[in-house]
Order: C-alpha cells, then structure tokens, then sequence
C-alpha cells in the first residue's frame, strides 16, 4: 500500500509540475510588461529631478534595473520559468520563486498575491463546507429512499426533478433563485455577505451571515440535488441487485439492516470516491456563485483578476484549483487502492 | 432464377444495400432474407421465426418512455427553428441597436389602435418612442403600446382626469411625455418628468428646489392664461422636449437642454416658420424658407433628391423655390418643397430604401416622418413608405380613399376624411420585449440558438474525434501505448475546467484574432477539455469487445490491426458512444452559456444565450427586466432538459440490464 501511494504521490508531482509549465507559458502569452510599466511610472514621478537629455538613458537603465528584478531580462521562457519556480538564479544570483515561498504580486491591488487569496479562499473553503454537509444530509437519504422504492410515484418525480436540476447552468438557478425569493418574496438580501455598515459581534454576527449565505447555500445545493442523487440511487441500487441482498434477504434479516448495512456498504464505495471530487470540484463551481451574489470568495477574486489583467494572481488560482483537483484525484486514487484490493495488484 | 435474382439485386444498387441494412435494423433481418432466398415463394405469416433486431427493440423500448419521445420532438422542433428561423428574419443583423427601444417589455399592442377610438373618429396619432398617442373627433385622448416608462413606474396610460375632463384639440408623444393642447389654450403634459420634460419655474420654486440650467423650463403662460388656440399652427414633442408653434412665428420651447444641445439656440429665436425633434437636434425653417436651421453651420447644408442619390448643395437646389414643411426622423429629414418636390438631408444607411418614383404629374400633399421612415400621401391619393424597413415600417397595404396619414415611431396610420381607419402598418410590437440596447429579444434567441447549438455540436465533434481515436487505440492496443494514453487523459481531466477556459479566453482576448476564429478556438478549447471522458467509456468498451469471438475470428484470418480496431469493433461501441455525445452535447452548450454568461465566451454583438444573460446579475434587472432572461432562460433551460431526458432514456433502453426489473 506504501509502495501504491508513493507512486502515486509521485505521478501527482509530475503532472503538477507538467500543468504549471503549461500554465505559465499560456500566461507568457498576455502581452503585459511589468517591469516596462513601473519603468514608466517612476519615469514620470521623477521627471522633475532629472536633467532631460538624461531621462532616455535612465529610463533604460531603471527598466533593466525593474526587468532584472522580476526575472524578465531574458526572453528565454524556460530561464523565465525556472526562475518562477525558483530553480534558476535571477541576475543577482538569488533564487526568488515559488519554492522560496514568493507567490507573487497582485500588480491591481499593491500586496502579495498570498495577502490578496487568503480572506476568499477562507470563504470559499467556509461556504463550500456548509454546502457540502447540506447537500449530503439531503441527497443520501433521498438517493436511498429512491432506489429502495424503485418506480414509485416519489422516484419517478425526483428523476424528473434532478434531470431538470442537472440540465440547468448555475447561473441560470442563481437568477430563478433570486427571482423567486428576493425579488417576489423578500425573504433574503439578494447579494453580500453582511449588513452594509453593520458592526455586529458574536451571535449576531453569526446569525447576520447565516442570513446573507442562506440563498447562495440553497443554490448551491439545489445545483448538487441532480447529479448527486442520481449517482446515489444509481449505486444503490447496483448494490441492491448484489447476491449478497438476496442472501441477507433470504436469512430473513429486517429490511432495514439489509438496506443500511448490507447494501448501503456496498454502494458507498463509489460514493465516497465522487463525494470528494464533487467537493473539490464546487471549488471551482462556486464561481458563478460567488460573481453572483457578491460574496467576497476564491471564484469572484478569480473572475476580477482576470477581468483587471492581473495575472500574477489568477495564475496562482489557476495553480491552486490544479493542486487541488490533482490532490483529489490522489484520495480517491488511495481510497480505491484501500477498498480495492486489485487496483494496487494491476499497478 | 438466378439471373432474376442477380438482376433484382443489382438493381438495387447503392442505397437500395444501405437502405435493406436499415431495414433489418428495425424489421428484422430473418424475414427479410427469407424473402430473399425464395423470391417466388409468398412468405406466410408463422412460417419465420420472428426475430426482434436490437435496433427494433430499441425503438420499441423508446417509443414506450412518452417523456422522451416529447423530449425528442421538442429538441427536433427547436433545431429546425434554429437553423431556418434566421432565414426569416433578412433584415435582422447582430449589432443592431435603437435608442428609442430599450428595455420595451413584450406587448404586440403597438398598432392596435383602441376601438373607441376607431369609433369617435381619429383627429391625429402621434408617437416618438415605445407608445402612441391618439386623440379623437370629440377631443378624448387614448395611449397604447407600451406605455410603462422603464423603472420609474409611471405609466402614461394613466390619462390625468384633467386632460379627460378637457376638450383636447391637439396631442404629442415624447420618448416618455405626453403633451396635450386643450380647446382653452392650455397645455397639459403627463408622464416622466424627472428631467425636467414639463416643470414650470414656479412649480420648482414653491417645491424650494434650485433651478436648473439644464432645463428648458416651461413658459408659465401655457398653464395659467392659455394661448389663442386658432393661431397654433403645431404641437410637437421630441425626445424629451416640446414646443408649440404660433402662425406669427412665436415659438414655445421647453425641456431637458441635454437631450438637445441646440435648445438655447431655439430659446432665443423667433420668426420660426416650422420645426421639429430628430433625435438629437432641433431642426427648424426660419421665415425666409430656404435652408434648414439647426444653430450650427453647414449640419444640414446639403440636400439629396432621393436617400440613395448623390448630395448638392441646398442654395443651388432648392433655387427659387420654398420649404413647404419639415418633416424629421431620428437621423434625417425631409423637405417638403412648395412645387410638391421632396428632398432629404442628414445621415442615412444603406439599409434605407429610397422614395419609389411617383407616376408624372404625381404630388405629395402630406409627409410624415417615424424614426427611421417616411411616408407620403399623393395628390393622386396613393401612400408610399420609405426608409428603414427594419422594423416592417414599409409594408403598406392596399388603401382606397386616404385623406390623412399620421406617423408613429415605426408605425403609419392612414385615415379617411371622416376620420375613419383605413389602414395601419409597421412594428406591431415585440413578442418577447427588447433588450437594453433595444434589439428584439426574439430574434436574438433564434439566432442565439444557432450560434450556442453549432458551438456545442462543433465542440462535441472535435472531443468525439479526439475521444474515439485514442480510446480505440488505447482499449485495443493495451501495453505501454494504454498507458501512456490515459496517463494524457487523467492530466487533461485533472485541468479545473471554468478557471482554465477563462484564462484562455482573457489571453485569447490580448491577442488580434479575428471573432470568428475566437470563436472557434472557444470550440476548440471545449472540445479539447472534454475528451478524456469519452476516451476512457470507448477504451473501456473496446476492451471487452476486444474479448468477444468474431474479434478472435477475424485475427484469425489476418485482417490487419486497425481495420480489426476501427472497423469491427468501432462500430459496436458505436450505440454506447452516441448516448456519450449527446449528453455531451448538453454539456458542452452549458458550458458555453456559463462561459459567454462571465463574459470569457463569444462576445456581444454576436449573441448566444449565454451571452444574453450576461447583464442579468442584479435583483432589481431581475426583477423589473424579467423578460431580458426569462425567455432566453427558458429556451436555454428547455434545450438541455431535453437532451438530457433524451440520452438518458436511449442509455436505459440500449442497457438490457436496466430493463429488468430488480
């Protein structure tokens, strides 16, 4: 099992390192200069001071000073991304890159990229959670329920309920949503995460956020209900047909351990496995959510970023939702090789 | 016999062959071959055993699932719309935008004249924007068309008691005010006046607000003592402005300035022989009656005899003659000469069709101007229409004993000399509103459709063909080839599908690609993101096809690897993979619709339904612009349920399993 999981640990790093390669020479392609920006800024703040048949030679001087800097001085990408990473020394030989812990900088906002993801991503990683635990407390039990009475007047509904559930785009559940209960019965705020100006503590609070998350949570989870309980019935009742069932059933145990312990068992293991890839999947299904509703999280700060151009920070994101997703496939890849034993043989 | 035989089976040829393969699909092939083996021999009832091909059985289990067979229908129904609907709409073009037709929610009610008002007889209709204003015989007035104002939640439908209480001798239509003359000489307006439309110096004052220097305000004689009614010589209203015209060349003017910039020019001046609103300037023919007056030199210096001819100067033109009357649409004008002649200045399209040439002799009496037409009444009482035809402004009916026409914005009315209705034509309305630039809702949709349908169908054909080929070489082949094929596939599904087409489309954007080629690189991109998918459901069938008997059969006889691969076991993966493309098809249209929707997708003026909603993101355009989504929604919504609905059944009825009841 070891041996399994450090092989794929390993396979993970390679793929990694393969994606931010990828990535970084598709940003290259942004057309955007840096070090010939703040050039022409500190160009201008210092016009005054300086004798003008000087000012072509000093800027050339200070934009080579910006581009040695920032690793720009050479046009060979490889040199470039090595340096990104921090593997290759800049022009004053020291290494400054991912792996020395500079993550970049948000040229939008003026601070490090890590000050500018930290506020959303606890968002994010706050709103995904309480999604996540409302949409297994509502799909589970309604996916069993739906597989144990197969065809009955509540199963044939919910398939038609989800399939509708599932063919909708985010948005177009987020503007029906805000439709229904904010414009036609106000009975939430349609966007934000707290009463403008308010200066709440402690339950209150709580309570206040509770408030402004309750429509962007139900949305969330009425966007989870369609593939999720269909997933669930659909193994659920793989499970039911088992010879096992009809052994348990035939011993004469109670419908409900034969459903619950037996079946239900059975039927978790491809559960589990999509339960963590949805987990991590709505961390980048969540932004539509979030642009929607103005809640400040990891997909929102994504889509201004890329609206502003401010790349040093999208291209982080875009790091972050590789890692993780690649992270997710790693557990479900371990869980796989836990429950099935033939996985680890095969590889 | 046997020649019989060869000669009936040549005969058949090429799609007699294809057509007997799909005739064995669905009908069996034992019967078929029976009758082919004995031709002569009347084939009884009972006499084959009766074989139910898959293919019928399919169909059979299909066509017992009555949702998906509607499903079915309605996706075919919406295709077809799609793709011949734009054929409908010629004139239709993506960028196109009116002013005076934003957000017009859906009403078909523009040219349904109120019947009482047909009854009283009509005096004259008028209108500049979104409604029109009508005022009969007995001095009642009537508004139709969509007469709620935007969000500010006036209606001016809402006629004042005052103006139902007077006898109204003339009407006029801004863009969103009504100004009414009564038989007493006084001046009644209603509708929006946040911008000062129809506000009194006094009437600000007593409120203790401040003046403002960019209104008109309206003399105080209009709504204290009243004017000598037998003297106004004409009523009108422009976009957000009015004025009343006296035979002696007095001029009343009142307003919002900013909606026309040459207002004070107006203001000051006197000896006004006629005017009128294009949608920018005021436009006026002073008592000499040879040039157009607008304040600023040379606007309108040039004439044309017809839209399409060359201009000349307007001196050299109009010579000795004088102008009759003015007669302004939003961009241009015509001029109505004292000879009967007309000529036009200002800005004109090639999409305008010209003035058709009248028969000899041939004069016009009477021309009134929409906001992008013109129509004419003759001296032989012939009506013409020309212009934009845009909106069906120039579709005239046939007419017999016109006397008077009456313009609304694209609308033209034609009456008899007792008043009486005799024809209407031109924009009836919107079934599904405008949108915020005022483009029809409807036609976006239908073109729309064709632009996210071909976007989904081109996508899922480059990921099918990605998908096929190296499923089938991965799942045949086996070894290090599988695993280095699935080990591209899992990196191209560990890529987070959203943030990375974004970051593709906002590079795309730095770059000078033409739209088309965004566009399909926007193709590209979701196809290539798609793919592992369907790769790994081909691999997987492929491997257990790879197993069964005639594959060993025909490694048997030596047919060579790929034929083995593409040709014997592709095509029986094939059912399994049709279901995968067309729930992928759903996707991928998705897809689109969230990308154009963020606004990392096709780009406005090109519309997708995606990019339709994209200003939709705010309660109140929501909820007071309800129409703005919910049509695109719904067609959106309705598209990929149906596909949906559809591949899932096709998945259960292809999957004998499923059938089984456990």
């Amino acid at each position: 099992m070891a041996k399994y999981t450090l092989k794929r640990i390993g396979y993970m790093l390679v793929v990694l390192v393969l994606l931010s390669f990828i990535m970084f020479m598709i940003y290259s392609l942004v057309p955007a200069n840096r070090a010939y920006q703040d050039a022409k800024t500190q160009l201008t703040a210092m016009k005054n001071s300086i004798p003008k048949d000087q000012l072509s030679s000093y800027f050339d001087q200070i934009y080579l000073d910006y581009q040695r800097q920032y690793g720009t001085d050479t046009d060979n990408k490889i040199v470039r991304y090595l340096r990104w990473v921090g593997l290759a020394p800049l022009y004053d030989g020291s290494y400054n890159g991912l792996l020395q812990g500079n993550l970049g900088y948000s040229y939008e906002k003026k601070l490090p990229v890590v000050e500018v993801v930290k506020d959303p991503m606890l968002n994010t990683i706050k709103i995904n959670i309480l999604a996540t635990i409302l949409a297994l407390g509502i799909t589970i039990p309604l996916g069993i329920h739906c597989a144990v009475k197969r065809g009955s007047k509540l199963d044939q509904g919910v398939q038609v309920f989800t399939i509708i559930g599932y063919s909708l785009p985010t948005f177009l559940i987020s503007i029906l949503f805000i439709w229904i209960f904010c414009s036609k019965l106000g009975w939430f705020p349609p966007s934000g995460m707290q009463t403008p100006g308010s200066n709440f503590t402690g339950m209150r609070k709580f309570l206040d956020e509770i408030y402004y998350l309750a429509l962007p949570l139900i949305v969330m989870t009425f966007c989870s209900l369609g593939g999720m309980t269909r997933y669930v019935r659909a193994s659920m009742i793989e499970a039911l047909s088992m010879d096992c069932i009809k052994t348990a059933r035939a011993k004469g145990l109670r419908e409900r351990a034969v459903i619950y312990s037996h079946a239900w068992r059975n039927a978790l293991i491809p559960i589990v496995t999509l339960v963590v890839g949805w987990f991590l999947g709505i961390f980048a299904g969540s932004l539509v959510i979030e642009d929607m509703f103005a809640l400040n999280g990891m997909g929102r700060l994504m889509i201004q970023s890329l609206r502003a151009a401010d790349y040093d920070v999208v291209l982080l994101m875009q790091m972050f939702y590789v890692a993780i997703s690649l992270f997710g496939n790693l557990i479900i890849d371990i869980i796989y090789g836990l429950v099935d034993p033939r996985v680890r043989v095969n590889n | 016999m046997n020649k019989d035989k060869k000669n009936a089976s040549l005969k058949k040829g090429f799609f007699g062959t294809v057509g007997g393969w799909f005739r064995r699909l669905f009908f069996g092939g034992s019967n078929d071959l029976a009758n082919q083996l004995n031709p002569e021999q009347a084939v009884k009832a009972g006499d084959v055993e009766e074989i139910i091909s898959p293919g019928r059985q399919i169909l059979n289990n299909f066509l017992e699932k009555k949702l998906a067979v509607g499903a079915l229908i309605t996706l075919l129904v919406m295709f077809l719309v799609m793709f011949i609907g734009p054929m409908a709409m010629p004139r239709y073009y993506d960028s196109y935008t009116e002013v005076t037709q934003k957000s017009i929610p859906p009403t078909m009610d523009m040219l349904s004249v109120p019947g009482k008002l047909k009854k009283e007889g009509i005096k004259m209709i008028d209108s500049f924007g979104s409604f029109s204003v009508g005022l009969s015989n007995e001095g009642n007035v009537f508004v139709w068309g969509a007469t709620e104002i935007g969000t500010t939640g006036i209606d001016v439908a809402d006629i004042p008691q005052e103006v139902q209480d007077s006898n109204i001798i003339m009407v006029a239509a801004g863009i969103d005010h009504i100004v009414a003359l009564s038989d007493a000489g006084k001046v009644l307006c209603w509708g929006n006046n946040n911008l000062g439309q129809f506000v009194t110096e006094t009437e600000v004052l007593e409120r203790g607000e401040p003046l403002k220097s960019t209104i008109a305000y309206m003399p105080e004689v209009l709504v204290t003592s009243g004017i000598d009614v037998s003297r106004v010589k004409k009523l009108i209203a422009g976009y957000q402005a009015s004025a009343i015209l006296l035979d002696d060349g007095t001029l009343y003017l009142w307003g919002n300035k900013n909606a026309y910039a040459n207002m004070d020019v107006f203001l000051a001046m006197g000896n006004v022989y006629d005017l009128d609103f294009t949608l920018n300037h005021i436009v006026g023919v002073n008592g000499k009656r040879n040039t157009v007056y607008t304040g600023s030199r040379g606007l309108y210096d040039v004439v044309r005899p017809n839209l399409n001819e060359p201009g000349v100067p307007i001196k050299n033109y109009i010579g000795k003659r004088k102008i009759e009357s003015i007669v302004a649409t939003n961009t241009s004008m015509a001029l109505l000469l004292n000879d009967g002649s007309v000529c036009f200045t200002g800005d004109f399209t090639d999409r305008m069709e010209p003035l058709p040439m009248l028969q000899n002799g041939e004069k016009f009496v009477q021309l009134v101007g929409g906001s992008y037409h013109y129509s004419g009444l003759t001296d032989q009482g012939n009506v013409y229409s020309w212009g934009s035809n845009q909106l069906n402004q120039l579709e005239v009916p046939s007419l017999k004993n016109v006397s008077n026409i009456y313009s609304g914005s694209f609308q033209t009315y034609a009456t008899d000399a007792e008043g009486d209705l005799v024809g209407k034509w031109g924009l009836k309305g919107y079934i599904f509103g405008t949108d915020i630039r005022g483009a029809d809702i409807f036609q976006r949709i239908i073109n729309g459709g064709r632009m996210t349908m071909t976007v989904g169908a081109v996508a899922v054909i480059i990921s099918s063909i990605i998908g096929i080929i190296i499923g089938c070489v991965s799942g045949y082949f086996g070894g290090k080839v599988d695993i280095l094929l699935m080990r591209v596939a899992e990196i191209f599904s560990a890529i987070p599908f959203l943030p990375f087409a974004m970051i593709l489309s906002a590079v795309m954007s730095h770059m000078t690609i033409s739209e088309n080629g965004r566009i399909f690189i926007i193709m590209c991109i979701l196809g290539v993101l798609t793919w592992p998918g369907l790769a790994r459901l081909v691999r997987g069938q492929v491997l257990v096809a790879r197993e069964s008997e005639y594959v060993t059969a025909a490694k048997a006889m030596g047919v060579k690897e790929s034929t083995i691969a593409f040709k014997h076991i592709l095509p029986n993966v094939m059912s399994v993979i049709l279901v995968t493309l067309m729930l992928d098809f759903g996707t991928c249209m998705l897809t689109e619709s969230q990308l154009s929707y963020l606004g990392f997708g096709v780009a406005y003026p090109r519309p997708t339904w995606g990019n339709m909603l994209n200003g939709v993101n705010n309660a109140t355009i929501i909820n007071t612009y309800w129409w703005q989504w919910l049509f695109t929604a719904l067609f959106l919504a309705i598209t990929t349920i149906c596909i949906n609905i559809v591949g899932d059944a096709l998945r259960d009825v292809m999957d004998p399993k499923s059938s089984v009841e456990k």
